[in-house]
């Protein structure tokens, strides 16, 4: 991976959208059309968040680490939240819990719904991207009207949820998902049968159930291999053992599979959020959190859109959390676009890249620097959490 | 199998090898390694296909102490095993598992450059998530690095461009 050899080109792509609309570098070294060797430089989008964890509350950490991702923000404070909660020895209660993972479900769909546009986008087929976008708004009101956020919804707090789920919420979304379920059907027809689409997806970028174990793939992407990694089954959390999920897998590893997966995976989504609104435990939102939590260490895991995400939280029993580390899962599954793409033809990498869901802003974190290497006068602590508190 | 027969068979995989250990939550066992020995407790979990590496974490615990610390969490289902590996603040340096490990040189690239830990023998010490422009020697996650406009007056602030 390192050095430069003897009369192999580089083909730089990046940190221009390399796939999605997002910014990252990557070095393909190629003989002739085919790939190699590849590398990869992020950062581009790195805001210091881990380092910014450690200088703010438990309470306003939690909207600080919103914010790392604007696609599986809930997912983010989620995480953070069952740690610190478990951390502090406070549990929500059933309903928020329920609250919680119908989001976190509402979230995958409108995710899954993105990524299938952007990478219909990136095969070419247009028309795909336009209906998936177009439908994908379907969820993106109903958390409108649910939150009134579309993207961050801040609808955690610690120790519990800030919104309700009333009748009226109840009928939109369940109003919502059925005229979704309808789309989702034409779509996973068009991915399976549409010739043209198939010819970029067929065959493509395929990891064996081994070389996707050994990797250590996560998500969705490992889902396609035949790997049964999903940490809403492995590991229970919030009310997922009451109302469980499926886990849904495939064997061929390739593009078309990814597709696939991601698509019955709304499946099972929808009808994970269904069964949660029947059985919607009665009681309160949230309990009292307190102010200091006590000294420990906490790993949470939950499965994000993209795979799972972890974090480590740790607190010497003071205000501030001491560090708290994020890994999210497009880091964990770059290994599989570095190792998929060797021995492919260049114009495949683009399809490659897009096939894990790559998430950026989530794997760039930390520091925000101008050219001279003083850090950027924006990260202001105090004027962030001033602005927190008035919204 | 359980998640107290995956530790148990984890923790039996590395065996004496670790010098101690404790269960901080019932899914997780951490074990201390000997930065020398890391690789003789990596090796087994590797080649018995004990889950996967989750996560690399660097932990700064302080100029008092003197210590830094690095986590390695193997994850398979519920369960977690971390091994913790306690080096000096001088000079801290751990062997790189990449060898065992190929896809692990993304999170010691992000080690080296965020806590200024040598990962002996990593294949790509680049940088990873710091720009290119940022200062040699100056590692963001240590805790006796100040984030500069904490430390200013806001009014300052306005005067830079």
């Amino acid at each position: 991976m390192t050095g430069v050899q003897k009369e192999k080109f580089i083909i730089p792509i990046g940190p221009q959208h390399p796939a999605l609309k997002e910014p990252a570098h990557f070095e393909f070294t190629v003989d002739g059309e085919m790939v190699t060797s590849a590398s990869v430089r992020f950062g581009y989008v790195h805001r210091g968040l881990e380092k910014g964890a450690e200088n703010r509350n438990w309470a306003q950490a939690l909207y600080l680490l919103e914010r790392v991702c604007g696609i599986c923000s809930h997912a983010h404070s989620t995480v953070y939240a069952l740690g610190v909660e478990r951390l502090a020895g406070v549990s929500a209660p059933p309903r928020a819990q329920a609250i919680r993972q119908i989001l976190l479900e509402l979230e995958r769909i409108h995710s899954h719904m993105l990524w299938v546009g952007v990478a219909a986008h990136e095969a070419g087929f247009e028309t795909l991207f336009m209906y998936s976008w177009r439908d994908r708004e379907t969820v993106m009101d109903i958390l409108e009207s649910f939150t009134g956020n579309r993207v961050n919804y801040s609808a955690n707090t610690l120790g519990g949820v800030k919104y309700d789920l009333g009748p009226q919420q109840s009928d939109s979304i369940l109003r919502g998902l059925d005229s979704l379920e309808k789309r989702l059907h034409y779509y996973l027809k068009v991915v399976t049968n549409d010739e043209s689409f198939l010819r970029r997806t067929r065959g493509l970028g395929t990891m064996t159930v081994e070389q996707a174990d050994a990797l250590g793939a996560i998500g969705p992407t490992a889902r396609a291999s035949g790997v049964t990694r999903d940490l809403r089954v492995d590991s229970p959390y919030l009310m997922y053992a009451d109302f469980p999920i499926h886990v849904i897998t495939d064997t061929a590893g390739d593009l078309q599979a990814r597709f696939v997966v991601r698509i019955k995976e709304l499946f099972e989504s929808a009808r994970n959020i269904r069964t949660a609104m029947e059985h919607l435990p009665e009681g309160e939102l949230a309990v009292r959190f307190p102010r200091k939590v006590r000294a420990g260490e906490v790993v949470s895991r939950i499965e994000a859109p993209r795979g799972g995400l972890f974090y480590f939280i740790k607190s010497d029993g003071g205000e501030n959390p001491v560090r708290v580390k994020v890994r999210t899962p497009s880091l964990r599954n770059f290994m599989s676009v570095l190792v998929g793409s060797v021995g492919r033809q260049l114009a495949d990498v683009p399809m490659i890249l897009s096939g894990i869901d790559p998430c950026f802003s989530c794997n760039d974190r930390a520091v925000i620097v101008r050219r001279d290497g003083v850090p950027a006068t924006e990260f202001n602590p105090r004027k962030e959490s001033a602005s927190q508190s008035k919204s | 199998m359980n998640t107290e027969e995956l530790l148990a068979q984890a923790v039996q995989l590395v065996g004496d090898r670790a010098s101690a250990q404790s269960v901080p939550e019932p899914n997780r066992i951490d074990l201390a390694v000997e930065p020398g020995r890391l690789l003789e407790c990596v090796q087994p979990l590797v080649e018995a296909h004990w889950g996967y590496l989750s996560a690399v974490t660097g932990l700064d615990h302080g100029p008092q102490d003197g210590h830094l610390e690095v986590l390695y969490h193997f994850c398979q289902k519920a369960a977690v095993l971390t091994l913790r590996v306690m080096l000096p603040r001088e000079a801290p340096a751990v062997p790189s598992v990449c060898g065992l490990i190929p896809s692990a040189t993304l999170f010691e690239r992000e080690l080296m450059e965020m806590f200024g830990i040598t990962c002996e023998g990593t294949p790509d010490t680049r940088r990873l998530f710091l720009s290119d422009d940022w200062p040699a020697g100056v590692y963001p996650l240590r805790k006796d690095y100040i984030v500069p406009t904490q430390t200013k007056a806001p009014e300052e602030k306005g005067s830079q461009p």
